[in-house]
């Protein structure tokens, strides 16, 4: 699930709840979103936990302190913990699903170039892999069960996919997988996961893979960006 | 000069060393020299389908040893002229032997025989890179099932990072009929995947079973469709053009119709 506006992000992980909130606002601007966020809502959140993640320079210990109150108060959230991501992190890989969204934050020389890509003229066989932690793949060949194809960027087989393939390692979530026929045995951008129903056949034109609103990855034709 | 082709599968139980008995042989009976060359070291299986275990006396470890020369540890087929056997030591193990060995017996046999088959042992390990250290062509045997496949694949890739070209399919046991009923999958969709050249088909014969308990190789029997396969593939791969036939389906239709004709 996620509830978003442009200031703060509710988003449902694995360990529950986060709430991340953007850089360069101030606490009433914050607490306002949260306000906005929660009358969006069409369940009440009374009662459960939120983590929140956030960066540094953001808020004081104080104006955190008040928050915590504020959330406990206002909409009956407790705060389980809070993360502050450094700004001289590496980037968020898949193991660290919590702070995967707040790469917005890190130094530009950091992040990999997504809009270099690396070439691949062969068939990826089973047990082979490619893979380009730097950007986007183009595989001009098909990517056999067994093969496997991992980019931080993009990956887009200009054949069959039948392998697994997993777009935006670093967390990129609006990395994409495109293919001339997508029959993957399993598909992967950032942290999110997703199979097709056993048995799936060939449907005869490209597709594209994406994370889609409700944080799943969907599969659809491929027309046009 | 001759080729040195090694017949690989990666998974075991394909059909490796039948194929490899069954083309060495078809290639002699239409007038090539023949060597096959057992590099399953610690299991030796080919002496056996070829039905030449008990003239084994020497083997090829024993050559790496220089126990013996080359010639004299080559064993000679019982019905085929022309068709040579050096079997694989029992005593020994897969790593016995390094790359360069197996390299150096595969360069002295080409430079005699037409054709030097080496018949890799199951597996991606040392056994197979020993089988394939000499060879410069491949033929991968493979059944139409998904793990059968998948391994063939893997072997392709291994191949092809070695410069080993061109590298050949033999899709083995193949039933139409299964087929048809969509319980088998098709020639089509294993080339699809695999993506290599077809040498050939060989149909599911229940001959194969009889023929390789006798030591007597397929192809003796004549008529039999998976001994007329290998003819083919055996023609094939001394150049002539010889198209690869689509399978019937065994129904009954179909064989009440070759029984008419047979009859006419």
């Amino acid at each position: 699930m996620e509830m978003a506006n442009s200031i703060v992000k509710l988003r449902g992980y694995k360990d529950g709840l986060h709430l991340i909130i953007t850089p360069k606002f101030s606490l009433t601007d914050v607490e306002e979103a949260i306000q906005e966020l929660m009358d969006g809502m069409n369940q009440p959140l009374a009662g459960t936990s939120v983590h929140i993640d956030m960066s540094p320079s953001l808020l004081t210990d104080d104006d955190l302190k008040e928050l915590e109150t504020h959330l406990i108060q206002k909409h009956d959230l407790v705060v389980s913990g809070v993360s502050v991501v450094d700004e001289k992190c590496e980037p968020p890989i898949l193991a660290a699903p919590a702070t995967h969204n707040i790469s917005t934050s890190l130094p530009a020389e950091n992040l990999p170039d997504f809009g270099k890509a690396q070439i691949v003229r062969q068939t990826i066989r089973s047990g082979q892999t490619t893979s380009c932690l730097s950007g986007s793949v183009i595989i001009y060949g098909d990517v056999n069960p067994g093969g496997d194809v991992v980019a931080a960027g993009d990956i887009i087989v200009l054949g069959t996919l039948r392998g697994s393939a997993h777009a935006g390692v670093h967390g990129k979530l609006s990395a994409v997988i495109i293919a001339m026929e997508l029959v993957p045995l399993q598909l992967q951008i950032g942290s999110y996961v997703n199979r097709p129903p056993i048995g799936q056949k060939p449907r005869g034109y490209p597709e594209i893979a994406r994370v889609g609103a409700e944080d799943i990855i969907i599969v659809e034709e491929f027309i046009k960006f | 000069m001759g080729k040195v082709i090694v017949i690989t599968s990666g998974k075991g139980g394909v059909g490796k060393t039948t194929s490899t008995a069954n083309l060495g042989t078809a290639l002699a009976m239409i007038g090539k020299t023949v060597v096959l060359v057992d590099a399953d070291i610690g299991l030796r299986n080919l002496d056996v389908v070829m039905g030449l275990e008990s003239r084994v006396v020497f083997t090829s470890m024993d050559v790496i040893e220089k126990n013996c020369d080359l010639d004299k540890a080559l064993v000679k087929d019982r019905r085929v002229e022309q068709l040579v056997l050096l079997a694989a030591s029992q005593r020994n193990r897969k790593d016995d032997i390094k790359p360069e060995q197996m390299q150096d017996i595969c360069e002295r046999l080409k430079e005699i025989y037409d054709f030097v088959f080496v018949d890799s042992p199951a597996g991606i390990e040392q056994g197979f890179h020993n089988a394939a250290a000499g060879a410069e062509e491949a033929i991968i045997i493979t059944t139409p099932d998904v793990s059968a496949i998948r391994d063939a694949d893997r072997i392709i890739g291994l191949l092809q990072n070695q410069n080993i070209e061109p590298i050949n399919l033999i899709i083995n046991r193949l039933s139409p009929a299964l087929v048809k009923k969509g319980n088998m999958i098709s020639k089509n969709d294993v080339l699809d995947i695999l993506n290599i050249d077809l040498l050939g088909v060989i149909p599911e014969d229940t001959g194969v079973i009889a023929s390789t308990n006798r030591g007597i190789p397929l192809v003796h029997n004549d008529g039999s469709p998976g001994a007329e396969a290998y003819m083919r593939i055996a023609r094939r791969m001394t150049g002539q053009r010889i198209p690869i036939p689509e399978m019937r389906d065994d129904n009954f239709f179909s064989k009440l119709l070759t029984w008419f004709s047979r009859n006419q």
